[in-house]
């Protein structure tokens, strides 16, 4: 029960304690006062009446006339006369009558009718004496009418006193739900400074002490992100052209070459300049670096139309440009392109074509290729083209014999998404310096029939190319909603969601729907993945499906980690329960941008996580950059 | 059981000698007039203390007589005058203490003293009555030997007690006995005056 609860139940109970015994109090004495009233009545009748008696000179029929007169006009049961010996003279009395009147109410209170005495003398000679009693009827509905006003006012006052005391609790115990407010966004690792200072002593106290303590976190979030952002700069920026550099390709090309790679290939241009030395010399190496900054424009004024290009700038003479999706014919074309505004530059430049030239070299490459034979056949068709007449090379490696077709792929994915034939499998992710499992990671299999099973690995490249993956992910996540007994219970599982699904239009009411369903009875904590490239965006799209996992009390990771944002405040937005990235992306970091990460994770509580980890000499590595919950092959030799 | 009767007669005795010797002014009361109203005050007190142990073994007659003529001799005068009041009933210690009073308070006195003298209450009625002499209300105390019994009139203006048919000046109005009444009825209330004078004497108000 929260402190406003407990105080409100209190003071209510507290004033209507009060209520009760103002209104018992009230009713009492105006019972008191009727019943007094009652009895003077009865005297001031039984005096009155006696002096006239008096005047009837003990003549008994006059009396009588005189007794009748009275008792018929006002509210008496009786009025007697008896003489000085004690006998009644004579006698007037009804049966009191009382209606209208509950008989709870006649029950709970109870009025005894008053009887007052007076003498009667007639002359100086005794008569006797006169009793008048008065009759309760009326009083009944006297003290039944005040106990109603009583209790309409009682509850009137009542109702008026709690909204007052309600109004007044929540006036005084604002600031104290302010300070839950501002302690719970620190449980979630949120910034909140609160403005309106409390006037209430120790939640002043309270709430400054807790903005001081927001301050400094913020402040070392905020100094993470602007460090981080420096060495992302110097780390991934060729500082001459403003293009990207060597590491930046490497460490970008992983998320190209998977196996559920939203490209399945593309053409990768190197371009290289030659006879530099020469140029330095004629022209300086002011105007040299002129020279490298218009190339750079070229290229990137021709590569802005394709999505997810890299341009980089491999070494001093090298310029890497990576077009996914893009076919041989349209490289080449945009190579030539290339070519002659170079060349042409170069003469604008007032350098000689025939000692500083640009040599072409083109490699279509594959999501099956490795990073090195990317590079290692982008170079070679480079050193083709230095040697070719064209001054462009385009070098092919035949295509791997397939032992399927695309179209034998969209037929038996299709039948699978048909006849839910996905199953999952789990990976674990450790911990290895908490030594405990972090989280199990789902994947999926695709069972084609009794005999045949293919893993992610085989069936999703071909399913992306046949733009199927939706499709499956469709399949996939209505699967882990609507019969979640397959996993084990009581344990955490993540399932990573590719960018292909979550821009989808149907999937997010798709996700809404069963997340509203079927999140109270899931019997696994679950962690939805997203890549790091769409989340950063902020599009209208992530901030609903951050909503909605939020709304339901779902954690979110991020995958395909590389750091080069140009802001991480995302990530104090977001706050993910984890980041993702590469081994190797890890590995290759700098100290001073690996501590940057660290103090931004760290502020908001993310965990860092190596995810493709295949040997252990890379996991002690990574251990020594203060890595430790690894995915990958490597956790299959750990113990937990 | 020869023992027995012998205290319990002895209880009697002492009971009785007890209750004989009980003042109608008790020490205490007496110490508060004599400081209050001085000296000549307890001297009046200690005289009508006299004066009663005097016929406390008489008939009533002689005890009215007594009585009549003792209280008799105190000044008339207006509870305007006296208690800045239009009227008030004096307690019989404020009435002596003061050595003043108007009708009702001579009746008062006179009351109480026969009812310390062992007069029966139900035999004295405080009588409102019209005096023809002075054109105006007046008050007297009645003694009914029995009921049915013509009633003696004590009066402050006529020293002398006459049978109610000799006071031809008197008009009677309204008897009233607090005492009988309050024996009557269930309620301890009777008449606002007589209320507030049994009040006041309860609280000893001199």
């Amino acid at each position: 029960m929260t402190l406003f609860k407990q105080i409100a139940l209190m003071l209510s109970i507290f004033l209507l304690i009060i209520l009760a015994t103002v209104l018992t109090l009230n009713f009492q004495s105006a019972n008191k006062s009727v019943q007094e009233g009652l009895y003077e009545d009865a005297k001031n009748t039984a005096t009155s009446l006696s002096l006239s008696l008096g005047g009837a000179n003990g003549d008994i029929s006059m009396m009588s006339t005189m007794i009748n007169a009275n008792f018929d006009s006002g509210h008496y049961i009786s009025i007697t006369l008896v003489d000085i010996d004690n006998n009644t003279l004579y006698k007037r009395e009804i049966e009191s009558e009382i209606t209208d009147i509950p008989k709870w109410f006649l029950n709970f209170v109870s009025i005894e009718a008053p009887t007052a005495l007076a003498n009667v003398s007639a002359g100086w000679s005794q008569v006797g004496i006169l009793s008048v009693q008065s009759d309760t009827a009326y009083s009944y509905q006297q003290l039944y009418s005040i106990f109603k006003g009583l209790l309409i006012s009682f509850a009137v006052i009542a109702t008026i006193g709690l909204i007052i005391l309600n109004l007044l609790l929540h006036t005084i115990l604002l600031p104290l739900k302010e300070v839950q407010k501002q302690a719970a966004a620190v449980i979630k690792n949120e910034f909140i400074i609160q403005e309106n200072i409390p006037y209430t002593k120790e939640f002043k106290d309270v709430v400054l002490g807790m903005n001081n303590m927001v301050s400094k976190v913020k402040a070392m979030f905020d100094k993470g992100n602007r460090e981080l952002k420096v060495y992302k700069e110097l780390e991934y920026t060729d500082q001459d052209t403003g293009l990207r550099n060597r590491k930046y390709l490497i460490d970008k090309l992983p998320s190209y070459l998977k196996v559920d790679a939203s490209s399945g290939g593309g053409v990768n241009i190197i371009v290289a300049l030659s006879g530099m030395i020469e140029a330095n010399e004629k022209i300086g190496r002011q105007n040299v670096n002129r020279l490298f900054v218009a190339i750079a424009n070229i290229f990137k004024t021709n590569t802005k139309n394709i999505d997810d290009s890299i341009i980089a700038r491999m070494n001093g003479t090298e310029f890497s440009l990576l077009l996914p999706d893009n076919s041989s014919s349209d490289a080449l074309e945009l190579a030539e392109k290339i070519y002659l505004s170079c060349m042409e530059t170069i003469k604008s430049s007032g350098l000689n074509e025939d000692e500083t030239f640009v040599s072409i070299g083109l490699y279509k490459y594959s999501y099956l290729d490795t990073i090195s034979q990317l590079l290692s056949h982008s170079d070679n068709a480079l050193a083709q083209a230095k040697f070719s007449n064209k001054s462009i090379h385009l070098g092919e490696i035949e295509d791997a014999v397939e032992v399927m077709g695309k179209e034998a792929w969209k037929s038996i994915i299709n039948k699978a998404i048909d006849k839910d034939r996905f199953h999952f499998v789990s990976w674990s992710v450790i911990d290895t310096k908490a030594k405990i499992l972090a989280h199990n990671v789902l994947s999926i299999n695709l069972t084609a029939d009794e005999n045949t099973s293919y893993s992610y690995a085989q069936f999703m490249a071909p399913a992306i190319q046949s733009g199927l993956s939706h499709d499956i992910y469709k399949n996939v996540v209505n699967m882990l909603f609507k019969i979640p007994d397959i996993l084990l219970r009581a344990s955490t599982y993540s399932l990573r969601l590719p960018h292909e699904y979550l821009i989808a239009q149907d999937s997010y009411n798709n996700l809404s729907e069963l997340l509203r369903i079927h999140t109270p009875t899931l019997p696994f904590k679950l962690i939805i993945e997203m890549p790091d490239k769409l989340v950063r965006e902020d599009s209208m799209q992530i901030k609903q499906y951050i909503k909605l996992f939020r709304k339901y009390n779902i954690d979110i990771g991020i995958f395909e980690f590389i750091g080069d944002s140009e802001d991480y405040q995302y990530l104090q937005d977001l706050r993910p329960v984890y980041i993702k990235g590469e081994g190797s992306y890890f590995l290759t970091q700098s100290t001073q941008s690996l501590s940057a990460l660290r103090l931004i994770t760290d502020t908001v509580d993310i965990s860092l996580i190596a995810v493709g980890v295949m040997e252990m000499e890379t996991l002690k590595m990574l251990e020594e950059k203060e890595i430790h919950i690894f995915q990958g092959r490597v956790t299959e030799m750990l113990e937990v | 059981m020869f023992k027995q009767r012998v205290l319990v007669l002895l209880s009697l005795f002492f009971i009785s000698i007890a209750l004989a010797n009980e003042p109608y002014v008790e020490g205490p009361l007496l110490d508060r007039i004599t400081e209050k109203y001085k000296v000549f005050a307890k001297k009046r007190f200690f005289y009508l203390q006299k004066t009663l142990d005097s016929v406390k073994d008489k008939s009533d007659l002689e005890k009215l007589e007594t009585v009549n003529t003792f209280y008799n001799s105190v000044r008339y005068s207006s509870d305007k005058k006296v208690y800045n009041k239009s009227d008030y009933w004096a307690t019989p210690w404020e009435f002596l203490g003061k050595d003043r009073g108007d009708c009702e308070d001579y009746v008062i006195s006179k009351y109480f003293a026969l009812k310390y003298l062992g007069v029966a209450p139900e035999k004295l009625f405080f009588t409102y009555a019209r005096s023809s002499k002075f054109k105006a209300a007046h008050m007297v105390l009645t003694y009914f030997k029995t009921p049915k019994s013509e009633p003696l009139i004590l009066d402050n203006n006529n020293h002398k007690i006459f049978p109610a048919s000799k006071r031809k000046d008197l008009t009677p109005i309204y008897n009233f006995n607090g005492d009988v009444l309050n024996k009557i009825g269930k309620e301890k209330k009777s008449h606002k005056k007589w209320d507030q004078l049994k009040l006041n004497m309860k609280r000893k108000k001199i």
